[in-house]
């Protein structure tokens, strides 16, 4: 928690505003400094599935993955396949099986230790398990959220914000492509609109130009990943989202989503 | 730009972050105390949260992604006796996207102070929660955001 809590810290520069307890009723952002305007938060995987609990009754055991994917042993690709196994969690939740909200438990601590995270994740991972096997799904979904959350801030002390992006990355990813194929099905501009999310991909794509490291900046998955957030931009340009935009997007973040969990550049 | 926020860091190292930090911790602790009815009624609130400090009359944009569907509580807490602060929502266009807000001083004594806004997103995109300190004894007084979702 405390590492998010640096930037805006130090970004509390001086700026006269001019709200007052009554809020004005338009502000100009445009006026705001830089400096005064938080990165935008990354929504956590709950938020966007308490949404589509909303949409009908879609059929969750179709969007299950067969396979969680192979860890390679490159750091990169196991941050990304991290990501995307927690996504695989929610999922997993939507379709109630809760041997397979297990499993993905035990996963989920087998690729922290692989990229030297496991303490951070152990109570939540066995904590998973057991709210599994209890079929609380709105504790075990807080506990992947949770998971999720916790794996980042572990890899932030480690000093690796790199890598805790690429986590949030491989979530995002398996979580939009989840999302995606569910709007698509059975489409509606109320379900496509949950992709209006222009601020986050260019956060990510921001995060990612900026790594620390030239090293995993230049490594090929992650510049599949780089590509894959430029070619999805335009497609959620303002404005309503056709179904061929959500069908585009189905297929770019599910041929990604198969790079990561296979492992293979 | 870089050299000076590092200069910054050691700064604050130096004059005593660990003092800056339970200040912060303790407007976050008033944080979840404002959001507190809101979790009797359902709301999830978020594990992370945002904070520092601003002089008066700053203001600080906390930018999130909400989603259409969703209805949120944004709870700001301080810890700066005499302070008063609000929090107000703004969509992408720069229009107030609250549905109900509050400002209240916490318990006789505590010198806490919160506020809130309740956004109900008519459309999925960018918001901007608006943290202002509007009055405070202090030069610097220190503020904690969370939010909650259900």
């Amino acid at each position: 928690m405390l590492p998010r809590l640096i930037p805006a810290a130090l970004c509390g520069l001086a700026f006269a505003g001019a709200a007052a307890q009554t809020p004005p009723q338009t502000v100009d952002l445009s006026k705001f400094p830089a400096t005064a305007v938080d990165e935008v938060v990354v929504p956590v995987p709950s938020e966007v599935f308490n949404v589509l609990d909303k949409l009908g009754s879609p059929n969750w055991k179709g969007e299950m993955r067969d396979s969680l994917g192979t860890n390679t042993g490159n750091r990169a690709q196991v941050a990304l396949l991290l990501g995307t196994v927690i996504a695989e969690g929610f999922v997993a939740v939507e379709a109630e099986d809760s041997q397979r909200v297990k499993e993905i438990g035990q996963e989920v601590l087998v690729l922290a230790d692989a990229i030297n995270v496991r303490k951070a994740v152990i109570a939540r991972s066995k904590s998973v398990i057991e709210k599994a096997d209890a079929k609380n799904w709105r504790a075990v979904r807080s506990e992947l959220d949770g998971a999720l959350q916790d794996v980042r801030a572990a890899m932030q002390e480690l000093g690796d914000e790199d890598l805790a992006q690429l986590v949030s990355l491989g979530g995002w990813i398996r979580g939009t492509e989840v999302l995606t194929s569910i709007v698509s099905k059975n489409y509606t501009p109320d379900g496509a609109e949950l992709l209006n999310q222009p601020e986050l991909v260019a956060y990510f794509s921001r995060r990612i130009e900026e790594m620390r490291s030239s090293r995993l900046r230049k490594e090929e998955l992650v510049a599949k990943v780089r590509k894959l957030l430029r070619d999805i931009r335009p497609l959620i340009a303002k404005g309503s989202i056709p179904v061929s935009n959500v069908q585009k997007i189905n297929k770019l973040t599910g041929d990604m989503v198969t790079v990561i969990t296979s492992g293979q550049e | 730009m870089k050299t000076l926020k590092i200069l910054f860091v050691l700064a604050l190292a130096v004059a005593g972050l660990s003092a800056v930090w339970a200040a912060v911790d303790d407007a976050l602790s008033f944080a979840h105390e404002s959001a507190l009815p809101f979790v009797k009624q359902g709301y999830i609130i978020r594990e992370d949260a945002w904070g520092g400090d601003l002089g008066v009359k700053d203001q600080q944009a906390v930018t999130a992604q909400l989603f259409k569907g969703n209805d949120y509580w944004f709870c700001l807490g301080t810890d700066t006796k005499g302070a008063v602060v609000t929090v107000h929502v703004y969509d992408s266009n720069g229009k107030l996207a609250e549905v109900e807000s509050y400002q209240r001083p916490g318990k006789a004594g505590s010198g806490a102070y919160f506020a809130g806004a309740r956004v109900i997103p008519q459309k999925t995109g960018t918001y901007y929660a608006i943290v202002t300190v509007e009055k405070s004894p202090a030069e610097r007084t220190n503020w904690a955001l969370v939010y909650g979702y259900k």
